[in-house]
């Protein structure tokens, strides 16, 4: 890495407009395209501090800070446009959380990498609709919460009460959400509502090893630890009526469950797995990167096209995994109201995935190209009219769903034509981390956040109290300025903002 | 090319098709005025004096904007294609004068071993003789820059293969609304049929689970992690 002063470092960016910064070629060694972030003022700072504190002396280990790690992989081989921050970019292993970059797959040096999806592969929300009022919840809210806290097992070793043998597990891999449609977990119209419609088909479950099944094969239906939760939100304001009336959004006050969740264990041994592998690979092929945490392997290689095999089931599994939550969901909703959940209008908004790569079409300089799509930390938001959308959502867009941090609010975005040409059809993800797990320990006291919580009138089921300061709001950027940065930037479109009566999580 | 230029000279009735030499620059340009004389009269009789000074240095410009005029496609071609298109042309406006007389004239066909293949989609059903269709496909090729062709299929697929390789121009501001609602149209009719589709795939889904479908929870499997 290039030591320089912060002075010397700040001639290397340069702010093209309110909510927009380019990090120009020469910040880190090698960068064969531009890279760009997202902020408003307050985001702003973070960054630019975040740098600053990298440049003391003696700041050495750890992660390096988000801008140099967006610069780092403009540095990588046949990437194209420009390397993507996103508002609630902090940083990762490798590429930075909230960075999107995307490779030409007609170029044989192209490359994949794992770290540019992150170890929990096809990490995601989704969010059901119901035709409830806040009032008809508020009376049994303790009990709901508490239904979905025993039908959805929560927390790092938890167990599924899906019923899954091996046989099950390898056909689940391979087809996604099919197998949860086939054994009856989900509707029909659960399918057409997500993301690649559920089902990557480029999985091959052959290619994942039998550690990572094993880790799997238990752990499907649970929602796991760190900063994943499925939550009991209401409509707390509508920007776009047109748009939240096509998802089912109506009225103010209407209740919504929102499910944040990957592919667990299964996902964090596929890409453990590959990173192993891609080590190799780089040394054969004589690969060059600026920091060793971005292995990677060329896309048309065995290691490569092995990664993107085993990734693809990855994210299948966790596409089964939000959707036998979303069954156990619906199992506990009916169960309190005594009603089914047909009757409950339960149904599947969307489902984003917001760590994967895919392969995608985009035009880059007036000419049509197929790309490597990487989004870390990063939502796709492709706008009205595209191909890849489900039809009830041609006019609007894609909805994007932005989940908070714990007890803070959540929106719905839509995709726009803006976003299509500035950063590949993204968006941000979430809030972003502001600290550390470690510092979040050390500062904050999780009586005080669970006390926070309660005088707000959120019910909360945990697994590890103990842990929930590591979630605390504080230890996250604020997902409104995060949220309202994208609006204004023009690459997503606010419609809905949800906030939270009732919380589970690990 | 030259026995091509000779039958579409002897073809038009040029007085001496024999002894036209297409690389005398002089006879090159006595040919084209003649074209335009007695056979193209694209332009009125005072408006061809460009193409009349044959000595002048002017000659070329003057044939340059005419082939324009024309909406050649050959424009940025060698003389000898440019000269061929011409002919062409000339014997091609030369038969819409006289279609009676010439269409008596019989070509021996090979016969058509293709079965008669009945097609439920509009679009291939068309009638691409009716004048309808030619003035449509004359209106966009104006608009394209294609230049005339007898087939109108044929020039649709220049048009095609345009719209295919080039940008879609900007459209006028005063042109956006006549051009965007159509657009606007066309787009909801292709939601709504594909909305149809989509219940379909949805319908065929729940009809399938209704014999694979067997969903089952087991609590006791079920452990609250730390």
């Amino acid at each position: 890495m290039v030591v320089r002063q912060y002075n010397e470092e700040l001639k290397y960016l340069e702010k093209i407009n309110a909510h927009c910064w380019k990090i120009k070629k020469g910040f880190q060694p090698n960068m064969k395209v531009e890279g760009v972030f997202y902020v408003n003022n307050t985001l702003e700072k973070l960054m630019l501090d975040e740098l600053r504190n990298s440049c003391r002396p003696g700041m050495t280990g750890g992660f390096l800070p988000g801008v140099k790690q967006i610069a780092n992989v403009a540095a990588l081989p046949g990437i194209v446009g420009r390397s993507v921050g996103l508002p609630d970019v902090h940083s990762g292993y490798g590429f930075a959380i909230g960075n999107m970059a995307a490779f030409d797959m007609s170029n044989p040096d192209s490359i994949v990498s794992p770290g540019g999806v992150g170890f929990d592969i096809n990490c995601g929300v989704r969010l059901l609709r119901t035709n409830l009022h806040e009032k008809d919840v508020i009376p049994i809210k303790e009990q709901l919460a508490q239904s979905l806290f025993d039908h959805i097992p929560v927390g790092v070793g938890s167990k599924g009460i899906i019923p899954m043998n091996a046989r099950d597990m390898e056909e689940a891999l391979e087809m996604g959400m099919d197998w949860s449609l086939r054994e009856g977990y989900v509707w029909a119209e659960d399918k057409e509502h997500c993301e690649e419609y559920g089902r990557m088909l480029n999985a091959d479950p052959s290619k994942v090893s039998l550690r990572a099944k094993k880790r799997g094969l238990p752990q499907l239906g649970t929602l796991g630890a760190g900063n994943h939760y499925a939550e009991i939100q209401v409509v707390d304001e509508i920007y776009d009526k047109f748009a939240a009336g096509k998802m089912g959004l109506e009225r103010l006050g209407q209740v919504c469950v929102m499910i944040h969740s990957g592919s667990r264990g299964f996902g964090h041994q596929v890409a453990t797995d590959a990173l192993v592998q891609m080590e190799k690979a780089m040394k054969r092929d004589q690969i060059d990167v600026n920091d060793r945490q971005l292995a990677c392997a060329r896309i048309n290689s065995k290691e490569g096209q092995d990664y993107l095999k085993a990734m693809a089931a990855a994210a299948n599994f966790a596409w089964v995994n939000r959707s036998s939550m979303t069954f156990l969901t619906r199992q506990a909703f009916a169960k309190q109201f005594k009603m089914a959940p047909d009757d409950l209008d339960m149904h599947v908004i969307y489902d984003v995935s917001h760590n994967i790569a895919k392969v995608e079409e985009h035009v880059i300089d007036g000419k049509l190209m197929t790309l490597l799509v990487h989004r870390k930390g990063s939502t796709r938001a492709f706008p009205p009219h595209h191909p890849l959308i489900p039809v009830d959502y041609q006019l609007t867009g894609q909805p994007v769903l932005i989940g908070g941090s714990m007890g803070t609010c959540s929106y719905v975005l839509t995709g726009t034509h803006q976003g299509m040409t500035e950063t590949f059809g993204s968006t941000c993800h979430g809030a972003g981390r502001a600290l550390s797990r470690a510092k979040s320990r050390r500062n904050i006291d999780y009586k005080d956040v669970l006390n926070k919580l309660e005088s707000m009138g959120i019910s909360i089921r945990v697994a590890s109290p103990k842990l929930v300061m590591e979630e605390a709001p504080e230890s996250y950027k604020n997902v409104t300025d995060v949220v309202n940065t994208c609006h204004a930037a023009g690459i997503s479109k606010k419609t809905v903002k949800l906030r939270p009566i009732a919380v589970i999580k690990g | 090319m030259n026995t091509n230029f000779k039958l579409k000279l002897t073809a038009l009735g040029h007085p001496n098709p024999e002894t036209f030499n297409c690389e005398d620059e002089k006879e090159y340009r006595s040919v084209v005025l003649w074209l335009e004389d007695q056979k193209i009269r694209h332009y009125k009789i005072e408006e061809r004096e460009g193409l009349r000074s044959i000595d002048s240095e002017n000659w070329k410009e003057a044939y340059d904007i005419y082939q324009k005029d024309l909406v050649s496609p050959v424009v940025d071609g060698t003389l000898n294609e440019q000269l061929n298109w011409l002919l062409s042309y000339a014997v091609r406006l030369e038969f819409a004068d006289n279609v009676s007389k010439y269409k008596d004239v019989q070509v021996e066909q090979p016969k058509q071993a293709a079965p008669n293949v009945v097609s439920s989609n509009p679009l291939d059903n068309l009638n691409f003789e009716s004048p309808a269709f030619k003035a449509g496909v004359d209106r966009v090729c104006t608009l394209a820059g294609v230049g005339p062709h007898p087939d109108p299929k044929f020039r649709l697929a220049a048009v095609a293969k345009i719209l295919k390789t080039s940008p879609h121009p900007e459209p006028q501001k005063s042109d956006t609304i006549v051009i965007n609602q159509p657009v606007d149209v066309l787009n909801l009719l292709f939601i709504q049929d594909l909305r149809e589709l989509q219940t379909k795939i949805n319908e065929a889904l729940v009809a399938v689970q209704t014999i694979t479908a067997d969903p089952r929870t087991d609590t006791k499997l079920g452990k609250v992690g730390r």
